[in-house]
């Protein structure tokens, strides 16, 4: 199965701090696909919190998202609509 | 005599007005090497204890030590509470039934209570706790009932080896509960568990 | 539904507040249980409050007790003894740091991730640094 890619800029002033970390999570979760995050040199399963919140994202990291499954466009749709709204902050 | 549930109701009695008399001593001692809370605890479990016995009045000495158990670990808030709770409740258990206790059955009942403190609290002796106490307290009770001796000089001999047992607990170091984070600074402290329960075996050789 | 948290510790106020932030995390989708404080109000654990949340986080699919300090400890172990065997297989106690084993806890729940899962992530929290180095 083709893995499909993504490169993000994470916008929001907090970067992968808790809160967006969990709605990272939680929006990954809701797919079949397997979704993989690369940042800092290291890299996650963006269904799994502490890996994530361990990437130390910050704002202006780059994220570098992998996906794998029947529904892998949706998945990376998702994640990538996050991230461009800022979770949901202002700033 | 045979003790009966009659006597157990009065040492309850007798040692909830202890612990009340004690409370700032117990206290002073936990501030030492705690969290100066043992004698206001002990002294809030067993004034709740006191407000529930009228309710088992007419029950058998395992009910009665299974109310005190249960009432102790949702009043007294501190380590006490579980740990006391627990002995309560497990020697209740072990006494069952019982409307009197023969010597053996009293050794089996503390067996068992120092049995739930050793489990609940996974602790042992020489580790500066109430154990330091209980256990010398448990060798002198087993023994004097080996040996046949009278019930009332069991108890007293429990008794005194309670109380060395307490007051040897001054020089050890805590490894087992708040204390144990003072490391060596735990040492030239008295336990405030150890006391206690040491007073609990001082209660059954009063007013006798 | 998803697996409950219970918050267990010797102060209502620190109870409710991990609550607070955990909820923060999970938009409601995870019972979270707080059992602070003694009845009177007082600093301590109480075995009834523990059971009581304990029964309060239980969906079905079971509950992670999150603990404080020292007797928090002894207290919740005693309320899984108090419960029936059926009962007391889905009830586990983490000895994870309280706030962020809490927080991560609440988002694996939210996931939908069976206990075990859950349980490991909030023991998980031992690892996470609060300081960048």
């Amino acid at each position: 199965m083709a893995t499909v890619e993504k490169t993000l800029i994470l916008v929001n002033k907090v970067g992968l701090h808790a809160r967006p970390a969990a709605l990272f999570v939680q929006t990954a979760a809701r797919f079949q696909a397997s979704v993989r995050v690369v940042c800092n040199g290291r890299q996650a399963d963006a269904k799994r919190i502490l890996p994530v919140l361990q990437l130390g994202a910050e704002q202006g990291s780059v994220l570098r998202l992998f996906a794998e499954g029947p529904d892998a466009d949706e998945a990376i749709n998702a994640l990538t609509r996050l991230v461009q709204e800022r979770f949901g902050d202002p700033e | 005599m045979t003790p009966d549930r009659t006597c157990v109701l009065a040492w309850l009695r007798r040692s909830a007005a202890a612990l009340h008399e004690q409370r700032d001593y117990l206290t002073s001692l936990d501030a030492a090497i705690g969290d100066a809370d043992h004698g206001i605890n002990m002294d809030r479990g067993f004034t709740a204890v006191l407000d529930k016995l009228p309710t088992v009045a007419e029950a058998d000495v395992g009910t009665i030590l299974k109310t005190v158990g249960a009432t102790l670990v949702s009043t007294v808030g501190g380590a006490s509470g579980p740990l006391y709770g627990t002995a309560f409740l497990r020697a209740g258990t072990a006494l069952a039934g019982r409307q009197e206790l023969r010597p053996v059955d009293a050794l089996a009942g503390f067996e068992a209570a120092y049995e739930g403190i050793v489990a609940r609290g996974k602790a042992q002796r020489g580790e500066k706790t109430m154990l330091d106490a209980f256990g010398p307290a448990l060798d002198a009770l087993r023994a004097a009932i080996e040996a046949k001796q009278p019930f009332a000089n069991a108890l007293r001999a429990a008794a005194d080896a309670a109380q060395a047992g307490a007051l040897a607990t001054t020089p050890m170091m805590a490894t087992k509960g708040r204390a144990s984070y003072l490391g060596q600074r735990s040492i030239g402290h008295q336990d405030p568990g150890a006391t206690s329960l040491a007073l609990f075996f001082q209660m059954m050789t009063d007013g006798k | 539904m998803a697996v409950g948290l219970v918050i267990v510790s010797h102060s209502a106020r620190l109870a409710e507040g991990v609550v607070e932030l955990a909820a923060q995390m999970t938009h409601g989708a995870v019972r979270l249980a707080a059992a602070g404080g003694m009845d009177d109000g007082g600093i301590g654990t109480s075995l009834a409050r523990v059971t009581q949340a304990i029964a309060s986080a239980d969906s079905g699919d079971g509950v992670v007790a999150l603990i404080d300090l020292g007797s928090a400890a002894l207290i919740a172990e005693m309320a899984l003894e108090s419960l029936d065997a059926e009962q007391r297989a889905h009830v586990r106690l983490s000895g994870g740091p309280l706030v962020e084993g809490a927080i991560l806890a609440a988002v694996e729940a939210s996931v939908g991730s069976p206990l075990d899962e859950v349980l490991a992530t909030a023991e998980s929290a031992r690892s996470l640094e609060k300081l960048k180095r």
